[in-house]
C-alpha cells in the first residue's frame, strides 16, 4: 500500500467507475429493452437508411450483435453493474487485494477489445452505427484506461514506465482516442453525410 | 490548468475548427441539393417530374392510371429484399391495372448497389429489365452485404438469364448506364427520398410499411372509386 499522496487518476478511480459503469449499465439495459421489443414485433420490415445513425433495431439483428450465442447487452448488464459496485466500494473506503485488482484488470481489457472488435464490425461490416453501442465503446475505452493506469502507479503492473508517463496526460490520450475514432466515423460514412 | 487538461482543450479546440471549416466549406461549396425540394416528407404531392420519367422503367401499365406506384429501391438493401415478395403480389394481381414503376436508389454503404443497379439497366437495354430485376433480388443472400466486388456474379446471372454477353459487358461499364442510374438516384434525392424502399402512391410517400395487405388496400379503395 502506497503512503505517498495518491495521484489525480487514482483518485478519479472510484468516479470513473461509477459514472462510466452507470452510463454503460444504462446503455446496456436500453439495448436489451430494445432487443425484447424487437423479438416481441417479428413481423418487422427492415429499411435502409441514407443515414447511418440509425436506430439500434437494425444492428441488432445482425449477428455479430449476439457474439456468443445470446445478445451482448446481457454482458453489458452484468460487467457494468460490477464496475459501479467497485467504484462505490472504493468511495466507501474499500480496500482490495491484489488479486481482485488483477481480476478487474483483466475484465475491463476484455471489454475494451470486445468493444474495438464491435467498432470495426459496426465500421466496415455492419456498416452502421447505434447510438446506446456508441456510448458502451466509450464508457468500456474510459474505464479501461483509468483502472490500467491506476494499476500501474499501485505498481501492480510489470514494465509500467510508459503507462506511468501516459498517466501525466491521461485525457490526452482519451481525446486522442475519440478524435481518432470519430475520424474513422466521418471518413466511413462521407458520403453518406454529404449527398 | 495542468498541462494535461492544457493539451486535452487544445486538441478539442483545433479538432471543433477542423469540424466547424468542414461544415462552412460543405454548406457554401456544396452543390446544396441537401436543401433542395420536398425534405419535409409529410403527405405532400411529389413534383410529377421527378416520379416518373420517360425512360423509367414499367412493371406494369394501366390504361386508365387511377393507380401509380413508384418505389425507389436498392438491390443491395434487405428492406427491399423483404419487399420484393410483397410487391410481386401486387404486380401479379394488379397487372394492366395499376402503373407500377421502379426507380434506382443504390446506397453508398451497399458495396454492390451501384453495381447491381447497372447490371438491372445493361439488362434493361436488351429489353430484360424485369428478369433482371426479380434475379437480382431472388439471389440477394447470395451477393448482398458483400465487403468485394459481386461482378463475376453478376456476368454469371445475365450469361444464365440468356442475355447477349457482348452488348451486356458493354452496356455494364458504359458512363451511360452509370449516368442513367445516377439520375434515378438524383431524382429520389430531390423527392427527398432517404432511404429504401421509398414507395410512392400517386404521388404521396406511403405512410404505411408496403406490405401486400398495405398496398392492397389503398389500391383497392382507389379502384373501386
Amino acid at each position: 500500500m502506497t503512503t505517498a499522496p495518491a495521484s489525480i487518476v487514482t483518485r478519479s478511480l472510484p468516479y470513473v467507475l461509477v459514472t462510466g459503469g452507470g452510463l454503460g449499465l444504462l446503455a446496456a439495459f436500453l439495448l436489451t429493452v430494445e432487443r425484447l421489443r424487437l423479438a416481441a414485433d417479428a413481423g418487422y420490415l427492415p429499411t435502409c437508411n441514407l443515414n447511418p445513425i440509425i436506430s439500434c433495431g437494425s444492428v441488432m439483428k445482425t449477428e455479430q450483435a449476439s457474439l456468443f450465442g445470446f445478445p451482448n447487452p446481457l454482458i453489458g448488464l452484468a460487467a457494468f453493474a460490477v464496475l459501479v459496485t467497485v467504484g462505490a466500494a472504493l468511495l466507501a473506503g474499500a480496500r482490495f487485494h491484489a488479486w481482485f485488482w488483477y481480476g478487474l484488470q483483466a475484465g475491463v481489457v476484455a471489454g475494451a477489445v470486445f468493444v474495438h472488435w464491435l467498432i470495426f464490425q459496426s465500421l466496415y461490416r455492419i456498416g452502421a452505427l447505434c447510438p446506446y453501442c456508441m456510448l458502451v465503446w466509450v464508457a468500456t475505452v474510459v474505464v479501461c484506461w483509468y483502472v490500467t493506469l491506476a494499476n500501474a502507479e499501485a505498481g501492480r503492473l510489470p514494465r509500467s514506465g510508459v503507462l506511468l508517463r501516459l498517466a501525466r496526460y491521461h485525457t490526452v490520450v482519451l481525446v486522442l482516442w475519440t478524435v481518432a475514432v470519430g475520424g474513422l466515423i466521418l471518413q466511413r460514412f462521407w458520403s453518406y453525410w454529404i449527398m | 490548468m495542468t498541462t494535461n487538461l492544457k493539451i486535452s482543450l487544445g486538441i478539442g479546440a483545433v479538432v471543433a475548427l477542423i469540424l466547424a471549416l468542414i461544415v462552412a466549406a460543405v454548406v457554401m461549396f456544396g452543390d446544396g441539393r441537401a436543401q433542395t425540394p420536398a425534405t419535409d416528407s409529410t403527405a405532400r404531392t411529389a413534383p410529377a417530374q421527378f416520379l416518373v420519367r420517360e425512360d423509367s422503367h414499367r412493371l406494369s401499365t394501366a390504361a386508365d392510371g387511377k393507380v401509380t406506384l413508384v418505389e425507389f429501391l436498392d438491390f443491395e438493401c434487405e428492406g427491399c429484399g423483404a419487399v420484393f415478395p410483397h410487391m410481386e403480389r401486387i404486380r401479379a394481381e394488379y397487372a394492366g391495372r395499376i402503373n407500377l414503376v421502379v426507380r434506382y436508389f443504390p446506397m453508398p454503404g451497399h458495396r454492390n448497389a451501384d453495381l447491381a443497379a447497372r447490371v438491372a439497366e445493361a439488362a434493361a437495354r436488351q429489353g430484360e429489365f424485369e428478369v433482371m430485376y426479380t434475379r437480382l433480388f431472388e439471389t440477394q443472400t447470395q451477393w448482398g452485404e458483400a465487403s468485394e466486388s459481386k461482378e463475376a456474379f453478376f456476368l454469371d446471372l445475365a450469361e444464365r438469364a440468356g442475355l447477349d454477353m457482348a452488348a451486356f459487358k458493354r452496356d455494364l461499364d458504359a458512363p451511360a448506364t452509370a449516368e442513367r442510374v445516377r439520375k434515378d438516384q438524383g431524382d429520389g434525392l430531390a423527392l427527398g427520398v432517404q432511404g429504401t424502399p421509398t414507395v410512392f402512391f400517386n404521388g404521396s410517400p406511403l405512410d404505411v410499411e408496403p406490405s401486400y395487405d398495405n398496398l392492397k388496400a389503398k389500391i383497392d379503395a382507389v379502384l373501386r372509386s
